[in-house]
């Protein structure tokens, strides 16, 4: 099938050099143009100063950089913020309102679509629809590991999508969900924070159990916590801990064995079976090696998929190594989404 | 998530109130990868050379405002921005002595989204 597959950044991937005060939020698009990258996806609420208000002097900096850096605003990531409150959770009317007030606010920079989290609930997202197609603005749900598409969680979101007809709402999958083995700079931080070489190869092969053996996948489930608990139990998740503790792990050890579960493998299939409905895409990574090769995601497998779908929309890079690497050393976001992206252009275009 | 950069290596000084130290205060960045409503923020405990410090001996400083860790529950109009620092005053009658010494201090916060609330620690050695 015919593809037009571009890619994008989302500034997320330079958070510690934006943190650190290293990138301004123009070093940042200035730095994706450099990659050749022509999408730049954007967390407002991350470097957006004057966030929840868009100021008119943001505004005409924002569009002159798009033009500067010969740019364009692909997705907006939103934070649905219902516990805003400690003594209790924000009503549906509020939550609609604030989805809307971020709906508005992607359109005015200039957005086509807009990230919405896995636990965003499904009245919130109805209730959000008369806007989206009013500011001509995609909700896509985040199918962030460990949740998956051609899933319980999924199948409930599907039948919204089906029972609304909108064309306004559906799935932008994160890279997360295609990971063939832990991502590597995990492992290394392990290794590290002392943790044994007996522990690490059993979190290792029951991961590499878990990928032959294929994911027991997540189920839809409004409380997500159990959702999830679930889910790792279906997974194995009580017998490693088991392991990891006979081999004698402290804390440290189970806790890394606990985190492992946060990545999962899901057959690219997945994609040519929901194209119809996918968005945009995080292009999440880890490390990219010298080679450009990304040491867990298998980057061509999974572009091949998007290929093989026909897929019309950006693939944009979300680097967050910088987690398992800043605990001890300086993080070079610039040159791990430089590589990433090159990866993603030899898989586009090779 | 960014303990090494958590805290401002200039930051640390001893407070006074009309002629007398009245606490120690310090500055501090958010531990987490965005900027959020005050009211998000559920507690900050500071501990140094082991010595735990009361919550309601901890202020928060931002843009020139200061509340109380109870207040700070309600304030919805200040956001603690993702990398910016805040100030962190303890009371303390005296401050801290002259000297070297260590802080630990942790940054409890509840994102609606996650399932768990985060609590994320960082340590720093310093003088006054």
């Amino acid at each position: 099938m015919a593809y037009n597959i571009k890619r994008s950044v989302s500034l997320y991937s330079y958070q510690e050099e934006y943190y650190l005060g290293k990138l301004s939020l123009e070093d940042c698009i200035r730095e994706v143009a450099k990659t050749g990258a022509t999408g730049i996806e954007l967390l407002t609420e991350q470097m957006m100063e004057d966030f929840p208000v868009i100021t008119p002097e943001f505004k005409e900096k924002w569009f002159g950089w798009m033009e500067k850096y010969g740019t364009e605003p692909t997705c907006y990531d939103a934070f649905l913020e219902n516990h805003i409150y400690k003594n209790r959770t924000c009503t549906l009317k509020e939550q609609i309102q604030m989805m809307e007030r971020d709906i508005k606010m992607a359109h005015e920079l200039g957005f086509k679509t807009l990230r919405t989290l896995v636990s965003t609930p499904m009245d919130v997202i109805k209730g959000s629809i008369p806007c989206a197609e009013a500011n001509d603005i995609k909700i896509c749900i985040e199918v962030h590991s460990p949740f998956s598409l051609n899933s319980g969680w999924a199948d409930g979101y599907m039948e919204l999508i089906h029972k609304t007809n909108t064309k306004n709402f559906g799935f932008m999958p994160d890279f997360g969900i295609f990971c063939k083995s832990i991502p590597s700079p995990l492992r290394e931080q392990a290794i590290r924070k002392g943790i044994s070489m007996d522990c690490i190869k059993a979190v290792d092969e029951a991961f590499e159990n878990r990928v032959t053996k294929g994911f027991t996948k997540i189920k839809y489930d409004t409380n997500l916590g159990r959702a999830h608990h679930a889910y790792m139990e279906a997974n194995g998740l009580p017998q490693l801990m088991e392991k990891v503790n006979k081999l004698g792990g402290d804390k440290k050890a189970l806790d890394y064995a606990f985190s492992t579960f946060d990545y999962t493998w899901c057959d690219p299939q997945d994609i040519i079976d929901n194209i119809q409905y996918i968005y945009h895409t995080h292009a999440k990574c880890y490390y990219t090696n010298e080679a450009y090769v990304e040491t867990s995601i298998p980057i061509k497998e999974v572009v091949d998929a998007y290929k093989k779908a026909g897929y019309h929309g950006y693939l944009s890079t979300e680097f967050e190594g910088n987690r398992m690497l800043n605990d001890a050393f300086d993080v070079d976001s610039v040159e791990q989404v430089r590589r990433h992206q090159e990866a993603l252009r030899r898989a586009i275009e090779e | 998530m960014y303990p090494r950069h958590m805290y401002k290596p200039d930051g640390f000084k001893n407070v006074e109130a009309e002629g007398k130290v009245i606490g120690f205060q310090f500055d501090t960045r958010i531990q987490y990868y965005r900027g959020v409503t005050l009211s998000i923020i559920r507690n900050i405990e500071v501990c140094v050379d082991g010595e735990e410090f009361k919550r309601e001996d901890i202020r928060f400083t931002l843009e020139g405002d200061t509340f109380t860790l109870d207040e700070m529950e309600t304030v919805i109009s200040y956001r603690w921005k993702f990398g910016q620092f805040a100030t962190i005053t303890v009371l303390k009658d005296g401050g801290l002595a002259k000297g070297k010494h260590h802080i630990t201090s942790t940054q409890t916060i509840a994102p609606s989204y996650m399932p768990v609330i985060l609590v994320h620690s960082g340590e720093y050695d310093f003088e006054i």
